[in-house]
């Protein structure tokens, strides 16, 4: 394999990677602008995509077949359910916690997150489930470069959501309202917004893009599991602080860039791929003391 | 009655239940045996096939009336989850409810930091899966180790791949006790033998993205992927080494070589090869045991039931000739084990507690299922 198209390889590896990661960061830092709250349960949202998104597929498997159909099929079905237990979530837990102390939210989150992963737990018995579609193992072979039409098909679908977003935030009324909620609460509530409706939407966009994320992983890589959203999510808020978070086009940004820096960090000779974590973590820590607004960040919010 | 009389009567009182009772208990009572296995986590497919072997073996000792002349075995399960942290309280925890010995022992990280629990308690431990040569040094002098170990496993893997005329072989594992043990003994029997280590990586566990580690693996130019760990992350990865177009040959461990693998890599797993301990369907003498196993859990019995097993039967044995439940009568009985012939095969021991004979065998993934390898 020559340099270029090792170079070549982990650009489009990198590129899935930070697929998975932009999706998941959205939903950390759609959540943190409009609310302030790093919502630490949203990796375990992804896991319940994944699961939610497994039992679609076995809904739909019969008519659709477990093809791209059947997966976008279940894809959809995981992101409305998702995307509802995110507003359920915000409604009894977070809700009700607004006006008090940001530690004391925080902590909620953490319970949350621990209530999703244990009730995963106890319902799988801790066992990996495997996620069976009919996606085959074909790609395209350029010499030694080669990308599967799976990485191909995840990486479109990935764009159309964020695109689909970004359009959502900056050219609609809610999204206008999303933006206004951002900045300012009470002036929103003094002109007449519902910004407990527009805290509603925020959830579940942020839930359903992670269930999206989670669908996807389960059928690219094959299995699920109750732990799988831990790493991911700590990933994700990685990518949403290196982009700046509270900012959409910083999430989508910080994702790319974390699965590229992921995928070329591991092949600095004498770096071996058990450095990976290492490397993501050690960039976390640099962008916090160096930048701590992030790449698109705004300087003038608040951070725990 | 002043105080002190008050608190003499009490100690006496109690001193002459014990007395009453400690005998009595200790002769009629039913023998407690601990059953250490992850019956949650991420193995707990094994875990749960240990424990259910181990009540079979049990229920058969108790329909036959027991042990030491008509006392029945009672078992108490602790859950390691496959984690030393949890594998520590469960020892502890069946340590304190005096079992008479522990039965069980499946990773090998969660294994080593209770050989000391058991060690202090002396408690005799038969353990019948874990197999890292880390738990050589580690054993106080009470446990035993049924499975072969490590060395004998990476034996059996140097010569199937040199068999296999290849000569880059890329090792990976996980970084814990088991996977680094025996990627480590490869690793260094393979040069040994001549060849070229082309890659020796580790991947973190729960990771499902193997990509950078695929294409350093394919970078290397390997002929071939020898994984050591676990079937769950496993599965991922040989799905991707094939996703991403690897040719070459894939082996994986005895800790691989659960039928869930077909479930996770799919397609994938179709001739990929992996070392076992026997397993029930390749044992002549355990056509008996598969099917009384499948009439009780209606499950086929998985890769270390006929381990587990043997293990509950040679602890029954070990209590029955040493003739109480003294612990160091039974380890005394455990180590003159005489290589009788169980399920899996003779077992006798080495002075270092080891079975002193190799038990693997190679298995090779086709239509969905392991079957015999035979080059």
């Amino acid at each position: 394999m020559t340099w270029y198209d090792s170079l070549l390889q982990q650009l489009a590896d990198g590129l899935v990677l930070g697929s998975f990661y932009a999706l998941v960061a959205l939903g950390y830092t759609m959540v943190f602008g409009v609310i302030k709250l790093l919502n630490f349960a949203h990796g375990d949202l992804y896991m319940t995509g994944a699961f939610a998104g497994f039992g679609g597929l076995s809904l739909v498997s019969g008519v659709l077949g477990a093809g791209w159909l059947g997966i976008f099929v279940a894809m959809l079905l995981a992101m409305l359910a998702v995307g509802c237990l995110g507003v359920v979530i915000e409604r009894i837990a977070y809700h009700p916690m607004l006006a008090a102390p940001r530690l004391s939210i925080l902590i909620t989150a953490l319970a949350v997150s621990l209530v999703l992963q244990n009730a995963a737990l106890s319902l799988t018995g801790g066992q990996y489930t495997a996620f069976r579609t009919d996606l085959g193992f074909g790609g395209l072979s350029l010499g030694n470069l080669f990308i599967s039409y799976n990485q191909i098909v995840l990486v479109a679908t990935a764009a159309v959501l964020m695109i689909a977003l970004e359009l959502f935030v900056s050219k609609t009324l809610y999204g206008r309202a999303m933006r206004a909620v951002a900045i300012d609460k009470d002036m929103c509530r003094m002109l007449g917004i519902n910004v407990s409706a527009v805290i509603a939407i925020t959830f579940f966009i942020g839930s359903g893009l992670a269930a999206a994320a989670g669908t996807m992983a389960g059928a690219y890589y094959g299995s699920i599991w109750y732990f799988m959203g831990f790493l991911i999510g700590l990933k994700a808020f990685t990518a949403a602080v290196i982009g700046g978070i509270g900012s959409i086009t910083g999430a989508m940004l910080g994702g790319l860039i974390l699965g590229l820096l992921e995928s070329f960090g591991t092949h600095i000779p004498f770096i071996g791929s058990e450095w990976k974590d290492v490397f993501t973590f050690a960039i976390l820590i640099l962008v916090l003391v160096f930048k701590p607004t992030g790449l698109l960040g705004k300087s003038e919010v608040e951070r725990m | 009655m002043n105080l002190r009389t008050i608190l003499k009567l009490i100690a006496s009182t109690a001193a002459l239940h014990l007395a009453a009772s400690g005998p009595a208990l200790a002769q009629d009572g039913p023998i407690t045996i601990g059953v250490q296995a992850p019956t949650t986590g991420s193995e707990a497919t094994y875990g749960k096939d240990i424990l259910n072997a181990i009540g079979l073996a049990a229920d058969e000792i108790n329909a036959k009336g027991g042990l030491l002349g008509g006392r029945q075995i009672t078992l108490i399960s602790g859950d390691t989850a496959c984690d030393p942290q949890q594998s520590v309280n469960a020892a502890s925890r069946l340590a304190s409810q005096e079992v008479v010995g522990v039965v069980g022992g499946y990773c090998s990280g969660a294994t080593q930091p209770t050989l000391k629990i058991y060690g202090d308690a002396n408690i005799p431990f038969v353990i019948v899966a874990a197999n890292s040569t880390q738990l050589i040094p580690a054993n106080p002098g009470n446990a035993f180790m049924i499975n072969s170990t490590g060395a004998d496993q990476a034996k059996t893997a140097v010569d199937f791949f040199a068999g296999k005329g290849i000569d880059k072989l890329a090792i990976v594992n996980q970084g814990d006790a088991y996977s680094q043990d025996l990627a480590n003994l490869t690793r260094d029997a393979w040069k040994a033998a001549g060849h070229e280590v082309s890659a020796f990586e580790y991947v973190n566990k729960g990771e499902q993205d193997f990509s950078a580690l695929v294409n350093k693996i394919r970078g290397s130019g390997a002929q071939a992927v020898f994984w050591t760990a676990y079937y769950a992350d496993g599965g991922l990865l040989i799905r991707q080494l094939r996703q991403r177009g690897f040719q070459g040959t894939i082996a994986v461990g005895d800790g691989s070589n659960s039928p869930k693998l077909f479930d996770i890599a799919g397609q994938a797993a179709e001739g990929v090869y992996a070392f076992s301990n026997p397993t029930a369907d390749f044992l002549p003498a355990a056509k008996q045991f598969i099917s009384d196993y499948q009439a009780k859990f209606d499950t086929a019995p998985g890769p270390y039931a006929p381990l587990a097993y043997d293990g509950m039967q040679l602890m029954a044995w070990a209590i029955d000739k040493a003739g109480s439940t003294d612990a160091d009568a039974i380890i005394k009985a455990l180590g003159s084990a005489d290589g009788k012939e169980w399920l899996a095969g003779p077992i006798s021991f080495t002075p270092q507690h080891t079975l002193a004979r190799s038990n693997f065998v190679v298995l090779e993934g086709q239509g969905g299922k392991w079957t015999r390898y035979q080059p």
